[in-house]
């Protein structure tokens, strides 16, 4: 088993390196467009918020799987010359970007509104308002249920070797399909994605935990 | 870009859709039944057990809710049969694969769910002369499937959605049914334009069902 | 009304407002003069309070105008047609007003200095070294000389308020407004509020305050306003308001004999 495991490791850690590669785009992108999407909802006007809800619920109410299906295939229609990478990779964004700005509507809800009034009653407009008074204390209410989103990202990337994006899921598979010993390379990638989301799940309870001490 | 909408295509298939989401609401019916099973069991076990115990269940969840799902079900259906000798087919192991992934979900939920009973009610059990055994069955169990009611409502709702999964051990429902009909009549946009809605309204519909069995059953938190 | 050909610093002239159905500002007209204290009493719904936020369009009206120093609060001209400010106008007109609020609404992420300094950097524009003088300055006048670097839940309810007050006042407005500053306030706590209130009323600042410290109105103000179903029903100083209006106006009567038994 540990023979296995050791030959197959070099293959599954560039497959790992893609995973986290596809991950950190895909986080980035999910946090600067959720957290826009997120103000978007608790501030903006119906003809903003609307759309928004709209488009979110579609999204969310979808499997991923059937998302990436969808977005991959079709997006080479539009005539639009973009590479599998990156179509794959702006599936799984649009997935996460909803979930994202639901994690920051709520946060940003959460916050009394008699906060803002105080913002607007000395002076301070709507981005200095976001910036130094509903941002700040949001944040505490955001980041740990933004942290399960991106395990939920890095979880979400396996689906991207259905594709053929060459990710520790896939390299998983193609490895199996020389060697033919399937578990010890379940078992291996199973401990490498274990390792990270562990990781970061942990990161998340721990800051759960330190802010649950500031008092309502 | 030229691409012209035709949809008979995808209605003189419709029939893989229709089986396909029949056979995607039994997977998720059977997952989280045997889940419920699985949850309830370690939850009921762990609580107030001792440390090991409590460890054991513990590693269980954090395995499975740190592996993505796609692995899991490789590694059931491909990974155990290597070693264990044995084999079964595709929907089986899928399912089992489903309920172990709903068990480590659902643990969570029960414990929290036997936490919240109100302290009051198992003492008034206990002033009346109720056995343990009577007890958890007449009073904890009862209270508490009210209480983890919505969260119960929400994991069959998502698993629904995982259900999609087995696709890719050729489970022939509703995503393998949209899969086939697409390498077969490279109708995209149409194959989608049907299943997706497919899916929002199944979800909707269980949620507004939920809703309904919250508002008669639930106990809602103070 | 005192002072008819003095311009008036706010000028309410015949404001309307709405939520939904319900008609709560139905046509109020109100002056108040620079150094007036004037204070708003009435039962809940009256409106009294909608009309304060009026003032600093936390609220916008439908109808009718608002004028602080001049200017219109809530609607520029346009091509001889009114439309309603857009945020950037908004926030530097209610930079000139300030506004304590009965909740407090304290910045709870930020110490009573940097509660009272924020306005003074991201709005009036000042120096952090600046704005930190000026900021200590104002706290120490509430008597808070010892809090600059407490958060506000390390601090009572009163001390709260007053940083409160110190945050508005820091920001020298033209006019404050004081919206039931003292009703979610232990008793205990009520005085050194409004302590604080009446050394600002001495000192001339202009002050508009919704307020169910009747005791507090009559000691403090130039005049008193009550409203009653969103009409302003009685005016006057302190002294007729309380009693001789007070016995040919129905409504004021059992307003004010109810608050008589609240209070004793």
């Amino acid at each position: 088993m540990i023979d296995v495991m050791l030959k197959g490791l070099p293959f599954l850690w560039q497959g790992l390196l893609v995973t986290l590669e596809v991950s950190a785009i895909v986080v980035t992108i999910a946090l600067l467009a959720g957290v826009v999407l997120g103000v978007g909802l608790s501030y903006g006007s119906p003809w903003i918020a609307w759309p928004i809800r709209l488009m979110s619920d579609f999204v969310r109410g979808l499997p991923l799987l059937v998302l990436i299906f969808s977005i991959f295939y079709m997006l080479p229609l539009t005539g639009w010359q973009i590479s599998n990478f990156w179509s794959a990779i702006a599936a799984l964004a649009v997935f996460e970007t909803a979930h994202v700005s639901e994690v920051a509507r709520g946060a940003i809800q959460s916050i009394h509104p008699g906060q803002n009034e105080a913002g607007k009653a000395i002076g301070l407009t709507f981005s200095q308002r976001m910036l130094y008074v509903v941002f700040p204390q949001a944040l505490r209410r955001f980041l740990p249920p933004w942290i399960n989103t991106v395990v939920d990202t890095v979880k979400g990337s396996s689906l991207l070797a259905l594709v053929g994006i060459v990710d520790l899921m896939l390299s998983i598979q193609q490895v199996i399909g020389r060697t033919f010993k399937p578990m010890p390379m379940y078992v291996l990638g199973a401990l490498m994605y274990f390792a990270i989301n562990y990781t970061l799940s942990q990161i998340s309870r721990r800051l759960e935990a330190r802010f649950a001490y500031v008092r309502e | 870009m030229q691409y012209h909408l035709n949809f008979n295509l995808v209605w003189k298939y419709f029939d893989k859709l229709a089986w396909g989401w029949v056979l995607s609401l039994e997977l998720a019916v059977v997952g989280i039944a045997i889940g419920i099973v699985i949850g309830l069991g370690l939850a009921t076990l762990s609580h107030g057990a001792g440390r090991i115990v409590r460890t054991v269940v513990a590693a269980y969840v954090e395995f499975i809710r740190n592996v993505p799902l796609l692995l899991l079900v490789y590694l059931v259906f491909y990974g155990i049969p290597s070693v264990g000798g044995f084999a079964y087919d595709a929907t089986t192991s899928f399912v089992l694969t489903l309920a172990v992934y709903a068990g480590a979900y659902l643990v969570e939920v029960f414990r929290a769910g036997l936490d919240a009973i109100p302290k009051g009610l198992i003492d008034a059990g206990r002033a009346i002369g109720l056995t343990p055994m009577q007890l958890g069955l007449s009073v904890r169990v009862p209270t508490m499937i009210r209480i983890v009611l919505p969260s119960l409502g929400n994991a069959f709702i998502s698993l629904f959605k995982d259900t999609s999964l087995a696709t890719v051990l050729a489970v022939p429902e509703l995503t393998y049914g949209a899969n086939w009909i697409y390498t077969n009549t490279f109708r995209i946009v149409e194959v989608y334009a049907v299943v997706a809605p497919m899916y929002l309204a199944t979800g909707y519909v269980l949620l507004l069902g939920l809703r309904l069995l919250e508002r008669r059953f639930a106990i809602r938190r103070r | 009304m005192s002072g008819n050909d003095r311009v008036s610093l706010v000028q309410v002239r015949g404001l309307t407002k709405a939520f939904g159905t319900n008609q709560v500002l139905k046509g109020v007209d109100l002056d108040v003069s620079k150094g007036e204290v004037v204070s708003i009493i009435g039962a809940s719904g009256s409106g009294k309070t909608t009309l304060l936020r009026c003032v600093n369009v936390l609220e916008t009206y439908d109808g009718g105008s608002i004028q602080v120093d001049g200017v219109e609060v809530g609607y520029a001209e346009a091509n001889g047609r009114r439309r309603p400010r857009r945020e950037r106008e908004l926030a530097r007109i209610r930079a000139d007003i300030g506004m304590v609020f009965q909740l407090f609404n304290l910045f709870p992420h930020l110490t009573a200095r940097d509660n009272v300094m924020l306005g003074l950097c991201k709005v009036r524009g000042m120096g952090r070294r600046q704005a930190r003088e000026v900021a200590e300055q104002w706290l120490a006048r509430v008597g808070l000389g010892d809090k600059f670097d407490s958060l506000p839940i390390e601090l009572s309810g009163g001390q709260q308020q007053r940083v409160g007050i110190a945050r508005a006042v820091a920001m020298s407005p033209k006019v404050l407004l004081l919206d039931e500053i003292t009703s979610a306030l232990d008793p205990e706590l009520v005085g050194e509020v409004l302590t604080v209130v009446r050394e600002l009323a001495h000192e001339g600042m202009t002050m508009i305050l919704v307020t169910h410290e009747m005791s507090f109105a009559r000691d403090v103000s130039s005049r008193v306003v009550f409203m009653d179903a969103g009409r302003v029903a009685v005016e006057g100083p302190p002294r007729e308001v309380f009693s001789a209006q007070a016995q040919t106006n129905e409504r004021l009567r059992n307003f004010l004999a109810r608050i008589e038994l609240k209070q004793v």
